[in-house]
């Protein structure tokens, strides 16, 4: 993510983004729509319950093996004439690509969405490199013409009003677009119908890869993923090394759930199986195939309090339904990943020390859980980061003092007492009718926007003695 | 080959260090996916008009259209009148030997341009004009290999005579298909998917399997659904009866 | 006859210092219904501040001072969803490096319920003769719902008061932004999450907005007072126990 961006504290990134007016506004029309439409589908889906139960254990289960899925995969998709590449870092990754751009004589390449990409920052290392690379997925089209980064997983524009886009493509394409989306969506189709016919290379992520057959798979709607696999003569296809599975017939438990999960839909408009390079029937198809196996910090994951977050379809459901996304959007969080799981992505690829602010983003309501395909417990990873954090002490020293302080306070009811005839001291310039306000230091925070009960004239406990 | 064990061990590293979180298996996979396949063709060939019916309403939920006729001859005449309402003049086709119809034969002198792909024209002048013709055509026509009614969608294999563009490229699809394509539900899809992969080169020609519910589409700005973004604004299905 | 039913009240730290009066209407609440009520006196707080927060030696320290504080209770009744959860979920994982007081804070789990949980489970209450007129909606606590799964509970309780007219309240299963600390690290935040769920309480029409969770009522009470609303932000035993005043 931007630098500049990160060096502004968490609190003012959010902060700046409860002022934004438009994406307030499109953040609440976008995530009360896919709150809807996932929880539609679901109603009429009672073997969905039983289905996510059996994603999870086969998320469970294949990592429980995965050097013996990833070896099979990556034998099968040689034997089918394609190529795998074993990428430990982004660096790795990225170097893999542009070698491979190098040595083909590539410069175009046109990109499906994913958001593997998004986090090595391919984009920006093929430019340099003298490689036109061209979004194809709308929503990240427009983010590219408006040199953004995406905001959801798997709505990128989200952010974006109707106005916004026709502003931009009115500017970037030098035209006068009105702000109608069919009328938008036909301009990028127009755009960029030629660059796929033209492009030298197709670049996509893969939502799963099937182990058995060598098949990499892509959930998509637009198009594009199926455009960017068949046009051009080399297909990249890169893959974090969790997105693996063993069969076919796990295979189709996940499409049960995942496009129900992310927008509702029974089966999104395109599954598309890639099984290597073109055959020798074909009249289409790219004349190789490269598959670039990702790590990026995810092996390490593996037997750390993080696994779970290693299930991840990817599909968005848990930024839909937090509290904290749909009111500060994705940019605020600083990193590719945002929403819940961006936070145990974030820290997964970049360290505990990057989510020491990002950890705290949650009031741990878990309705993230509840949404979850595979049903990863969100909320407790967070809650074992933060744990993390105090004991790497990566927490201010203040706080960890402060709790200190708190759990001794707690240990003794004596203590606990005082506590309140203090409180009841402390509070008494500061009630106004029954309630407090404008408190100073830690507690004007709430006081700024809320009011706060006094301490009780008479506590519980002291009540009791008259109850008993 | 260093990359690759390195990479390996260091994953094979982790998974020793933890038994996991819960015991789990994998999906159950089928013991002999081409009998469990034998079986469900038996068992759609008694129950097709309800898989039918489904699928109407399920491709047409996800805005389908869906026509019925009742034998392969009638077919063309059924793709000339989705192309005459729209404006459209030309076509691309499968090969007729893999649609069981020739529709560049039927509608020629209908001032309809129909061009059939045809298997062995795998070369560069041959791909170049293939391409051409795919870009340059507003009608699409294949036929689908498996039709799963649960879901509404359309599942071709790609292959020799059977490109991935015909339909991708043009504004209209148009599927041609009957009773022995249908399947009920995304399970038997699995162990169809199982049955092809046994002897996978023979079973299938092609590289590439697509899964096609219902037309192109995106909601990426405001969330406002709209149709057509890079593949097909429409997408037909043709039921023939005798078929 | 049998015998009565004995239960321990854990009244959590916010409810004794803050809203002694939740207290005090459980306890008439229960007494109504034939329990006798006994309160462990040294008892402060659950400690899921401290376990939310990460400090989770800290957590356990406290929790293996509850366990001790409530192992002779028959049943032990919280009128807080966070703190039942805190309890019956987290307790034995904090306590798992000591044999007996992991046993002891399993049993103390199985014992323990939340108010409305223990008044339908333990009590087979379905109706409530309170005093109570008028409409109410309300709010569930996402450690209740999401954590011990309970939505129904509550709402049977208060349909079943003669004079209750209990509203839905669209996005009754949405946060309200309290979540502990949550509230003052992330302020603005906590208070634009607030801001929805309230304008959501006021369309309602509902004279009370009832949660069981005390918490949430601080939050969502201190919201409602601050923009000067009519809804009265009440704990589902002082509508139980006719203790909500006009």
């Amino acid at each position: 993510m931007s630098e500049e961006l990160l060096r502004t504290p968490f609190p003012e990134r959010a902060g700046a983004a409860l002022q934004d007016a438009f994406l307030q506004e499109a953040l609440t029309i976008a995530t009360t729509k896919f709150i809807d439409l996932r929880k539609e589908a679901f109603a009429g889906f009672p073997a969905g319950e039983a289905l996510r139960d059996r994603a999870r254990a086969i998320k469970e289960a294949t990592l429980q093996h995965l050097d013996v899925h990833l070896e099979r995969l990556a034998d099968n998709v040689e034997r089918l004439g394609g190529t795998v590449h074993w990428a430990a870092t982004g660096e790795e990754a990225r170097e893999i690509v542009l070698r491979l751009c190098r040595d083909r004589g590539v410069r175009m390449a046109v990109k499906s969405k994913s958001m593997a990409t998004e986090e090595i920052d391919l984009n920006e290392a093929l430019e340099h490199a003298g490689v036109t690379p061209v979004e194809t997925d709308l929503g990240e089209y427009i983010i590219q013409l408006a040199h953004e980064k995406p905001s959801h997983i798997i709505a990128p524009a989200i952010h974006k009003t109707k106005g916004q886009v026709a502003e931009l493509f009115s500017r970037e394409l030098r035209g006068q677009f009105p702000a109608d989306p069919e009328v938008l969506t036909g301009v990028a189709r127009k755009a960029l119908r030629e660059k796929f016919l033209q492009a030298d290379m197709g670049i996509t992520g893969a939502n799963f890869a099937v182990a058995d057959t060598g098949t990499v798979v892509l959930v998509t709607n637009e198009g594009n993923g199926r455009m960017v696999t068949s046009l051009p003569r080399i297909h990249v296809a890169l893959m974090g090394i969790e997105k693996v599975i063993p069969s076919m017939s796990d295979l189709v438990v996940f499409l049960a759930i995942l496009a129900r999960s992310a927008t509702g839909q029974k089966l999104s408009s395109y599954t598309t199986l890639v099984r290597g390079p073109r055959r020798a029937g074909e009249l289409e198809g790219p004349e190789e195939f490269h598959l670039i196996l990702l790590d990026n910090g995810r092996a390490r994951q593996i037997a750390s309090t993080l696994r779970e977050a290693l299930y991840c379809l990817r599909c968005g459901a848990c930024l839909n339904v937090c509290p904290v996304y749909r009111q500060i959007g994705g940019h605020a969080y600083g990193y590719t990943y945002p929403g819940p799981i961006g936070i145990l992505l974030t820290a997964m690829l970049k360290g505990n020390r990057s989510v020491r602010e990002l950890a705290h983003a949650s009031s741990l309501c878990g309705a993230c859980k509840d949404v979850c395909p595979v049903r990863i417990d969100i909320p407790r990873m967070l809650i074992e980061l933060r744990e993390h954090l105090d004991r790497e002490k990566i927490a201010p020293w203040t706080e960890r003092v402060v709790f200190r302080a708190f759990r001794r306070l707690l240990l003794s009811p004596t203590a606990f007492r005082l506590s309140a005839r203090a409180g009841r001291l402390l509070q008494r310039p500061f009630v106004r009718q029954g309630r407090l306000r404008g408190l100073p230091l830690l507690f004007g925070r709430w006081t700024r926007t809320r009011d706060l009960p006094p301490v009780a004239a008479r506590t519980f406990r002291e009540r009791w003695k008259e109850l008993r | 080959m260093a990359a690759r064990a390195e990479f390996l061990e260091r994953i094979r590293r982790e998974v020793a260090k933890t038994p996991g979180l819960f015991g789990a298996s994998t999906a159950p996979r089928p013991s002999d996916p081409a009998a469990g396949a034998e079986a469900i063709r038996r068992e759609l060939a008694e129950r097709w008009p309800e898989a039918l019916e489904r699928f109407r309403q399920e491709f047409e939920r996800v805005a389908g259209v869906f026509h019925r006729v009742r034998d392969l001859d009638a077919v063309p005449d059924a793709i000339a009148d989705i192309a005459r309402e729209r404006g459209i003049r030309s076509l691309v086709t499968w090969d007729p030997a893999v649609l069981g119809f020739d529709a560049a034969a039927a509608l020629s002198g209908r001032g309809l341009s129909v061009i059939a792909a045809r298997a062995g024209e795998e070369h560069e002048v041959g791909r170049r004009r293939h391409r051409a013709d795919a870009a340059a055509a507003q009608l699409g026509v294949t036929g689908a290999d498996l039709v799963l009614a649960e879901t509404g969608t359309l599942i071709l294999l790609s292959g020799a005579g059977r490109p991935r563009s015909t339909s991708l490229l043009p504004d209209v699809h148009v599927a041609v298909f009957g009773r022995d394509r249908l399947l009920e539900n995304l399970e038997q899809v699995g162990v169809m998917l199982e049955a092809l992969h046994v002897d996978p080169d023979r079973a299938m020609s092609g590289a590439m399997i697509n899964f096609i519910t219902g037309p192109s589409r995106t909601a990426d700005i405001e969330l406002t659904l709209t149709r057509g973004v890079h593949g097909p604004k429409e997408v037909h299905a043709i039921f023939v009866e005798a078929a | 006859m049998a015998a009565p039913v004995r239960a321990a009240l854990m009244i959590t730290c916010l409810g004794d210092m803050f809203f002694p009066e939740v207290g005090v209407a459980m306890v008439r609440l229960l007494r109504g219904l034939g329990v006798e009520v006994d309160f462990p006196e040294g008892q402060t707080c659950c400690g899921m501040p401290l376990f939310n927060s990460g400090y989770h030696h800290d957590a356990a320290l406290i929790a293996a001072r509850t366990v001790k504080l409530f192992e002779r209770a028959e049943h032990v009744v919280v009128p807080s969803g966070s703190c039942a959860w805190m309890v019956k979920t987290e307790y034995p994982g904090l306590l798992k490096h000591d044999p007996a007081l992991r046993a002891a804070a399993e049993s103390l789990a199985r014992r323990t319920r939340e108010l409305s949980q223990f008044l339908v489970e333990v009590l087979g209450v379905s109706r409530v003769d309170s005093k109570f007129e008028g409409k109410v909606t309300y709010h569930d606590s996402c450690h209740l719902l999401r954590g011990l799964g309970e939505s129904t509970a509550p709402r049977a309780l208060l349909r079943g008061v003669p004079g209750v007219e209990l509203v839905e309240l669209p996005g009754a299963d949405q946060c309200c932004g309290f979540g502990g600390s949550f509230s003052v690290r992330l302020p603005e935040v906590s208070s634009a999450i607030l801001d929805k769920k309230l304008a959501n309480v006021e369309a309602t029409g509902a004279r009370c907005l009832v949660a069981c969770d005390a918490g949430c009522l601080m939050q969502m009470g201190g919201g409602l007072t601050r923009r000067g609303s009519a809804v009265k932000a009440v704990h589902l035993a002082q509508v139980l126990a006719g203790e909500v005043s006009r």
